[in-house]
């Protein structure tokens, strides 16, 4: 064990050259594991040359003048340690089983129930440094169910059910059954909100929380009405100018979920992101796992920082803000004592998209993450 | 008052010497200092300074001072300004939908200065100063890219880097364009992208590249011969000219002669005649041919877009007799398979490093982004572009080569593709891609290591102008 503890902190050592030529999946120790990384990204500060310490799965200390235990294996890195990401909108572990379009309405229906922990979608998640994903239903009719969050290492569902998902935008809509209209999707969100059993009763006495799954401002507007008549907490997902209202948004309480935003985005929508972090308005990212490649999440932020989003701000909305708008705030998300240990060591500055992932540290585990071809000769000319 | 007249006129001189845009910044002496200069590739000189003078560096060193009257900007690095090869920024949207263009057709025909002004503002502010358009980027055998300054409302004659900095030829671009973004008066959508090529189409398109080809070395061929013929007959007719201006006292003495026993004779006096060498005909003009002739030549890189490896390989095959031509592989998903043949015949290819996902899984395998760093590993030399499909994409150029990075390629070869790298595959090493004096004034001040995601441009000079502060 010991033996195996050492070649990955050898194989995390950005300069050694050999490394390991893929995946491999290293049993934990028993023994505490103590990380010293050039800096540590806590989700409230940034300590320089910190130490984390990691026993039974949890984070046990974290600071600079952190003792080491005896007996503690010692991972040193030139790097840098945050929180896994939370990619907060996605099908990956399952693709096909999040989507009902027959009826319009399926409360009931819960997304943890069919995640696959084997499936092939989630080592490309884990390998960029993506630690759990909100499995989300479709948007079909005015609800398809509820989401669960997914730990991507080894597919265990860490909160199911997580949101109730309730359709504001045109995708729920059909020609062929009802809701074939955003006045009628409301008319039978209503009729919903009669149900006092189940998950809907639960969303109304605050138990659970929703997801506003909306497209245009005036769906946002819509689902802001909506949550505000009935007491309802959660977060609007889809709607790229969301920011655009972020003064309606803070005064509801909701959080957002900024759709992935790709290459070339307008400067419009990434101007409204920041809009989002000045009104004091609580934000996460969105991912289309599987279809959507993992590196569109750190893509989507790096984008939002180039058009004058704080640095950390952007790293909160990819970590500790994801999981609280997941739920999840007490257990993942930030690296403090107590938390679960559900860790990254990046090669560098994770925002600095040259950066790539280097070790995962999560379901009591620690993952080394394939290494492409380096340039070999020619990256020392 | 007086001054003011004067300034009026000045201002009205200035409109009347170009048609620059009023709101354009003047070009200036400048110093840049800099903590780091980043003069070309793996070279870096620290504590440095560029004099800029009529837009261009005039000097790089370490112990320069600013001349009188000189602005002084300053950073902590300096480097040449970022070269997008594969941009769909700087012409017309019909231009780029141009599916009947030929090799004859040129895209600077199609540059429009004012084009898409706020996209080429963030290009400029992410660091993107020159990009490579291309007309008809579908088109089988397309036009003749160029290279130009994306500052909006240069005057063309200083927005122009290059009018035909290669020739475009496409065997399928059969990768979806992806998710692109649109924005329409209600807010902004996303659209996805189109369809892949059929296969059969694909194959008989790079026949018909190949066969374009020999068409063009044929041309070259009568050309040459048409050219070496017309030198004999040149040769010949004035060897003729030097006979008769040696031979001209008797010549003269029996034309007399002739000319007066035919006056005593009565008889008509007819001339003697010098039998004419007949002179040779030209080949029949052909414009497109002209155009592939000189690709052919090497005299104009040959850009071809291929993805697949069976097009790839045809290609490789059908181009191997064709020893003077400068490829460069377009896309290039499955390049990796010829490797080691791209690197030995030096053929670079253009990558472009965008995270497409699996929206379509069969294309998935194919589109990868290590693909940069493997090819390099195998050393082919890899360009970096931002796909020639999403004129917005141009902005996002140093995020891809950050991806590229990340996926395997060296910074040193990242900062290659989009500076010096660039510029010698569309043959405008001469003025761009390096801080050396002699050099265009295309330079950037960062406030990190340029490439870094979050390093920031604090400065954009683009032909001697400051186009980017921070506070514009």
């Amino acid at each position: 064990m010991i033996h195996n503890l050492l070649a990955f902190a050898a194989a995390a050592l950005p300069s050694v050259a050999p490394l390991a030529p893929a995946a491999t999946r290293l049993a934990s120790s028993d023994a505490p594991l103590a990380i010293r990384a050039r800096s540590v990204w806590t989700g409230t500060k940034v300590l320089e040359n910190a130490i984390v310490v990691v026993e039974d799965g949890r984070i046990r200390a974290v600071g600079t003048e952190v003792e080491i235990p005896d007996g503690a294996e010692v991972l040193e890195h030139e790097g840098v340690l945050t929180a896994g990401m939370i990619a907060l909108h996605g099908t990956a572990g399952a693709v096909g089983e999040t989507r009902d379009s027959t009826r319009p309405a399926m409360p009931e229906a819960r997304m943890g129930i069919p995640v696959d922990g084997r499936s092939a979608d989630f080592a490309p998640l884990w390998n960029a440094g993506i630690t759990s994903l909100l499995v989300t239903p479709d948007s079909s009719g005015i609800t398809s169910g509820t989401t669960a969050l997914v730990r991507t290492a080894d597919g265990k569902v860490l909160r199911d059910p997580a949101h109730l998902s309730l359709v504001f935008s045109n995708e729920g809509l059909s020609s062929n059954r009802e809701p074939t209209s955003r006045s009628g999707a409301l008319a039978l969100l209503n009729e919903l909100f009669k149900k006092s059993s189940g998950v809907v009763a639960d969303a109304k006495s605050g138990k659970l929380t929703c997801l506003f799954e909306v497209r245009e401002r005036d769906d946002v507007l819509r689902a802001i009405a909506f949550a505000k008549d009935r007491k309802l907490s959660g977060a609007l997902h889809g709607a790229w100018l969301s920011g655009e209202l972020s003064e309606p948004i803070r005064d509801s309480g909701l959080f957002v979920i900024v759709p992935a935003l790709g290459v070339g985005t307008p400067k419009r929508a990434l101007d409204a992101v920041v809009r989002l972090e000045k009104d004091g308005v609580v934000f996460g990212f969105g991912l289309d796992a599987p279809w959507n490649h993992p590196d569109l999440l750190r893509l989507s932020a790096a984008l939002c920082v180039r058009a004058g989003l704080d640095s950390q701000a952007a790293w909160r909305g990819l970590t500790a803000n994801a999981a609280k708008i997941s739920g999840v705030e007490a257990r993942i998300g930030r690296i403090e004592r107590g938390l679960e240990a559900d860790l990254v060591l990046w090669s560098g500055d994770p925002l600095d998209l040259a950066t790539r992932a280097e070790v995962v540290i999560t379901a009591g585990k620690a993952l080394t993450v394939e290494r492409p071809n380096q340039n070999g000769a020619k990256e020392s000319k | 008052m007086h001054t003011n007249v004067g300034q009026a006129a000045l201002v009205l001189l200035a409109g009347t010497a170009s048609a620059q845009d009023a709101t354009l910044p003047a070009r200036e002496t400048l110093l840049v200092r800099a903590e780091h200069v980043l003069v070309s590739p793996g070279r870096v000189l620290d504590g440095a300074q560029v004099l800029v003078r009529d837009g261009r560096i005039v000097a790089v060193g370490t112990d320069l001072e600013a001349p009188e009257g000189a602005r002084v900007v300053e950073g902590r690095w300096v480097c040449a300004g970022f070269i997008d090869p594969w941009s769909a920024l700087g012409v017309g949207g019909d231009a780029l939908s141009e599916v009947n263009a030929t090799a004859a057709t040129r895209s600077i025909d199609g540059f429009d200065p004012f084009n898409l002004d706020h996209l080429r503002r963030e290009a400029l502010r992410a660091g993107v100063t020159s990009a490579r358009v291309q007309l008809g980027p579908q088109a089988r055998i397309g036009g003749q890219g160029a290279v130009v300054r994306l500052v909006p409302g240069l005057a063309p004659e200083e927005a122009i880097v290059s009018d035909a900095s290669n020739l475009w030829m496409t065997a399928g671009l059969s990768l979806p364009s992806g998710q692109q973004f649109v924005e329409t008066a209600d807010g902004v959508q996303m659209v996805s992208g189109d369809r892949a090529q059929d296969p059969f189409d694909r194959a008989e398109s790079v026949e018909r590249i190949v066969a374009a080809l020999q068409s063009g070395k044929n041309y070259l061929i009568a050309q040459n011969e048409h050219r070496h013929e017309l030198e004999d007959w040149k040769k010949k007719v004035a060897e003729k000219d030097a006979e008769l201006d040696k031979e001209f006292k008797k010549a003269k003495k029996d034309r007399e002669k002739a000319q007066k026993e035919a006056t005593e004779k009565d008889k008509k006096f007819e001339e003697k005649k010098f039998k004419d060498e007949k002179k040779p005909q030209a080949p029949r003009f052909d414009e497109d041919n002209e155009v592939i002739a000189r690709a052919v030549d090497g005299r104009l890189p040959l850009f071809v877009g291929v993805e697949r490896a069976a097009e790839i390989r045809s290609l490789l095959a059908g181009t191997e007799s064709l020893g003077r031509v400068r490829l460069v592989i377009a896309g290039g998903s499955e390049a990796g398979f010829q490797a080691s043949q791209l690197a030995e015949r030096r053929i670079p290819v253009m990558v472009w490093p965008t995270p497409l996902g699996r929206s379509r899984p069969d294309e998935l395998e194919a589109h990868d982004l290590s693909l940069a760093g493997r090819l390099a590993s195998h050393g082919v030399t890899v360009l970096l572009g931002s796909g020639g499909r999403d004129p917005a994409a141009t902005r996002d150029l140093p995020l891809l080569a950050g991806l590229a990075i990340a996926h395997g390629l060296s910074r040193d070869d990242a900062i290659e593709a989009l500076t010096i790298g660039a510029a010698r595959a569309l043959d405008v090493a001469d003025r761009i891609g390096t801080v050396e004096a002699g050099k265009d004034a295309d330079l950037l001040v960062l406030d990190g290591p340029p490439l870094e995601s979050t390093s920031t441009v604090r400065f954009t000079i683009a032909s001697g102008r400051v186009v980017v502060t921070p506070e514009n």
